[in-house]
């Protein structure tokens, strides 16, 4: 510290670590409070985005040919609840019966016994993560989402029927929308939104990752001039409110190589893995001893960075984005370590002892 | 009519009748006291605007106007947990939109009565902790004292900053047949309830937002600011206070409350385990940025919860060395462990001899004739009275265990007389007063409901506040007077108005005085 206003004792000087405490004992976060609203965040990602596939897959389906669609399938192994549904429903369908019914897929999605991310279970979650952080969230956000999860539940029945669910999946979509845009609108830039944003970052770009290495498994089944891969590059751009940026961004054919350099690389367009890290590690700088965490999110950074499109886009995707999960869930480790164990490292009294 | 009554804006009164014309004509509230309606069935003074307005909108648009709140009660997620086989679940809180009406010269005699009450109860809980002057000037038996569940050895000695312990105290009162007020419980633990209170104003102000144009209602909202700075005022640190709310968590039944008030104070809601006491006797949070020192605790658990060190050690819901904290005066708590002393009935039976006492006043609300059933002379009084009785446990809140003698079958009058006779000391009795009644939607109308009303006062050592009105509890069942809302009961929005009160009664104020006869 500079001496030079040399009549101040040191006593006088305030320090700063002194006053940078001062200033953040008005925002005290704890430690509970920040998982809470961390969850809050990827749970109500994980809605609207499973919200977004299934609405979207539904769409491209139609497309199809019958004959030439992929089943319903695909959407069970985004959501990574394969392995769930197959316990579920293994009885329920005949051995005759290879390919999963829709109506058992999609109800297992929106709202299946014994599925925990559904979209259903994960507005549960967020819900209750939302009231456990209610101290800390603006009052409507609060609202909107007990609105959302009660509309959800009171329609339940509207979802099992091809018409009807297009309306609950908008209403999950719009409501989970309203609940960001009364986040972004009122709150705070605090240290309970910087965790809110992270959750919501992580999430998002776990779910471009799924939807990409799902979806690559069932291109190019006749090579990679199949008529229908521009079909299957779409649903991919739509099921991640991407297709439009696409165009702007990028005035070409939707295939392979472009598709996977906007959803991997692009840093403008938000559900691209690179912006969610990028907006994930700005947040992380402002939070106290983030270092490890940040250093976590450049690494994925790097990795996404350095991804050789053009070839994934013939192959290897799939240990390439293997990855890219591995490094999020690095993230998101390092994220658990320092702030919601409660033995993290600097952990230690940050008012002076009498 | 008075010109400084509210009146009527150029809309044409479609009643026929008038004013005075019953717009209920087979509400019939004797022989209680009606908040709304006189003896003529006609509205009273400060009810006539209300009475006007209900009559114009008729019994489709009220109904309309109820369903209305119901939807946004639940929106807003106002809950309240019950227990249902040892299952807590979330009940939307339930809430009559028709308000109550006190009139302001009313409203003043009470908060000067509750001001009057709670200093006088701080004044004895201090004496309790120290000198024990009312035990050895007579005013009260030593086994009030010292053979009370809820005295506090640990506490012995403490000096609580500004002497006060009971710093939020939510009491219930009620009135008799003839309009008169009583205190019926001074609630010093972690009262609740002023969430809904404040709730309910809210959601009125969306329902009849018209009616604020008629009336000049008191607001309710800076319960709040006053709720921060009566916190802020007992802090150990100078400078600004870290203050939390500390809940016992997300199953407690008032969990909604809790972080109503974390979320309006602008404060964190600590569960125990956030909080540690280090070994400088201080108390911290475990916050992100490592542990963070708090100075206030606005503790909603009980005495014998929040420290395993001192209490009960099997409490997961409290801090380990909390009271040592306290004791040290490194931490402030709100309210002070064993407060709860002047909380129980058979001191409730004392409380005008303590105003007398400490303040040298005499009571200005009244208290209800309590017979002490330890005392040989009442308990035969009492036997011999059930039915015409209340009985009650003197340590127990929440309606639980009390019996209501004229609507006790005779099975429940034995069982009641054996238990007062095995153990006295644990029951007293009081007459039964009949709780006044308010309109209230019901199924069949709009019909006589039995309310209380329990208001909120702070009291730090810059000075009291009170509540402006209350929390008015409504036993929904016909002729019920159980208000509880843990055991079915109902709420309503209390308005004070400035608006004149019926004569005669405010002359009911300070001529009581308790003692039984």
């Amino acid at each position: 510290m500079s001496h030079a206003a040399a009549t101040r004792t040191d006593d006088d000087v305030p320090d700063d670590d002194a006053v940078r405490d001062d200033e953040r004992s008005d925002t005290m976060l704890l430690a509970r409070m920040a998982e809470a609203v961390y969850w809050a965040g990827r749970h109500l990602e994980r809605a609207e985005g499973t919200a977004r596939i299934v609405q979207v897959h539904t769409d491209a389906h139609v497309d199809m040919p019958v004959g030439e669609d992929v089943g319903w399938e695909p959407l069970l192994a985004i959501a990574g609840v394969d392995s769930e549904f197959a316990e579920r429903y293994s009885s329920a369908s005949g051995p005759d019966d290879a390919r999963a019914a829709e109506e058992d897929v999609i109800e297992f999605l929106l709202h299946g016994d014994g599925n925990a991310s559904s979209i259903l279970a994960s507005l549960t979650a967020a819900r209750e993560n939302l009231r456990t952080a209610r101290p800390v969230i603006p009052r409507e956000a609060w609202e909107a989402c007990n609105n959302l999860w009660l509309a959800s539940t009171d329609h339940l029945a509207e979802a099992d029927s091809r018409e009807g669910r297009v309306r609950w999946l908008r209403r999950v979509i719009a409501g989970c929308q309203c609940i960001h845009g009364i986040l972004l609108g009122t709150m705070s830039r605090d240290e309970a939104m910087s965790f809110l944003v992270i959750g919501q970052n992580i999430e998002r770009a776990d779910l471009t990752t799924r939807v990409l290495d799902v979806r690559s498994e069932f291109l190019h089944p006749r090579g990679a001039d199949d008529p229908y891969d521009v079909v299957h590059w779409m649903a991919v751009l739509r099921s991640l409110a991407a297709y439009q940026p696409f165009r702007r961004a990028m005035p070409a054919r939707p295939q392979g190589g472009s598709t996977l350099r906007f959803l991997l690389q692009d840093d403008r367009f938000p559900r691209a893995v690179g912006a969610c890290l990028t907006e994930a590690r700005a947040e992380l700088k402002s939070l106290p001893h983030s270092e490890q965490a940040q250093e976590a999110c450049q690494n994925a950074s790097m990795v996404v960075a350095s991804a050789p499109v053009a070839r994934l886009a013939v192959d290897g995707l799939a240990e390439f984005l293997e990855d890219v999960q591995l490094a999020l869930v690095e993230i998101h480790q390092r994220i658990d370590e320092t702030y919601f164990r409660p033995s993290f490292v600097g952990w230690e009294p940050t008012t002076a002892l009498p | 009519m008075d010109v400084t009554a509210p009146t009527e804006t150029s809309a044409p009164v479609p009643t026929a009748g008038g004013t005075d014309a019953p717009v209920w004509p087979s509400y019939d509230p004797a022989p209680h006291y009606d908040e709304l309606v006189g003896p003529d069935g006609g509205p009273r003074p400060a009810a006539e605007a209300l009475w006007k307005h209900l009559a114009r909108l008729g019994p489709e648009a009220l109904a309309e106007r109820q369903a209305a709140a119901d939807r946004e009660i639940r929106a807003i997620g106002v809950t309240f947990t019950v227990y249902d086989e040892g299952v807590g679940v979330d009940r939307p809180w339930p809430f009559d939109i028709l308000p109550r009406i006190i009139p302001r010269d009313h409203w003043q005699l009470i908060e000067a009565g509750l001001v009057q009450r709670l200093s006088a109860l701080n004044l004895f809980i201090d004496d309790c902790y120290h000198d024990q002057r009312a035990v050895s000037e007579g005013v009260v038996p030593a086994d009030l004292v010292t053979g009370s569940p809820n005295f506090r050895r640990e506490c012995v000695g403490v000096d609580p900053p500004g002497g006060i312990w009971a710093h939020i105290c939510g009491s219930d009162l009620i009135r008799d047949d003839q309009g008169f007020w009583y205190v019926l419980e001074d609630n010093l633990r972690v009262p609740s309830g002023v969430s809904y209170l404040l709730e309910n104003r809210m959601v009125t102000k969306h329902i009849f937002p018209e009616m604020f144009r008629h009336y000049s209602i008191e607001p309710v909202d800076p319960y709040v600011g006053h709720l921060a700075a009566t916190l802020a005022s007992v802090s150990p640190s100078s400078g600004d206070p870290t203050i939390v709310v500390l809940t016992p968590g997300i199953y407690n039944s008032a969990y909604f409350e809790h972080a109503f008030l974390a979320q309006q104070l602008g404060v964190e809601l600590v569960e125990g385990s956030d909080l540690v006491v280090l070994d400088d006797d201080c108390v911290y949070a475990r916050t992100i940025d490592g542990l963070e020192r708090v100075d206030v605790i606005y503790r909603r658990v009980d005495d014998l919860f929040i420290d395993p060190e001192a209490f009960r050690p099997d409490s997961m819901l409290g801090v380990p060395g909390l009271m040592r904290a306290w004791k040290a005066g490194r931490v402030a708590l709100v309210n002070a462990p064993g407060a709860g002393i002047a909380d129980d009935k058979k001191v409730y039976s004392y409380v005008p001899d303590i105003i007398r006492f400490y303040l040298d006043e005499e009571p200005i609300l009244w208290t209800i004739p309590t017979y002490r059933c330890s005392d040989p002379e009442s308990r035969t009084f009492v036997l011999a009275n059930l039915p015409d009785l209340v009985v009650k446990p003197a340590n127990e809140s929440g309606g639980y265990g009390v019996l209501v003698g004229s609507q006790a079958t005779p099975e429940e009058l034995a069982t009641a007389a054996q238990q007062v006779e095995d153990d006295p000391n644990r029951w007293v009795a009081q007459p039964i007063i009949q709780l006044s009644t308010a309109p209230t939607l019901c199924e069949e109308g709009i019909a006589p409901r039995h309310v209380d009303l329990r208001p909120f006062t702070l009291m730090g050592p810059d000075g009291a506040y009170v509540t402006r009105g209350g929390l008015t509890r409504v036993a929904r069942r016909k002729g019920s007077l159980v208000v509880n809302s843990s055991q079915g009961g109902g709420s309503k929005d209390t308005w004070v108005v400035d608006a004149p009160a019926d004569p005669g009664i405010a002359a009911g104020f300070g001529a009581g005085d308790g003692s039984a006869p």
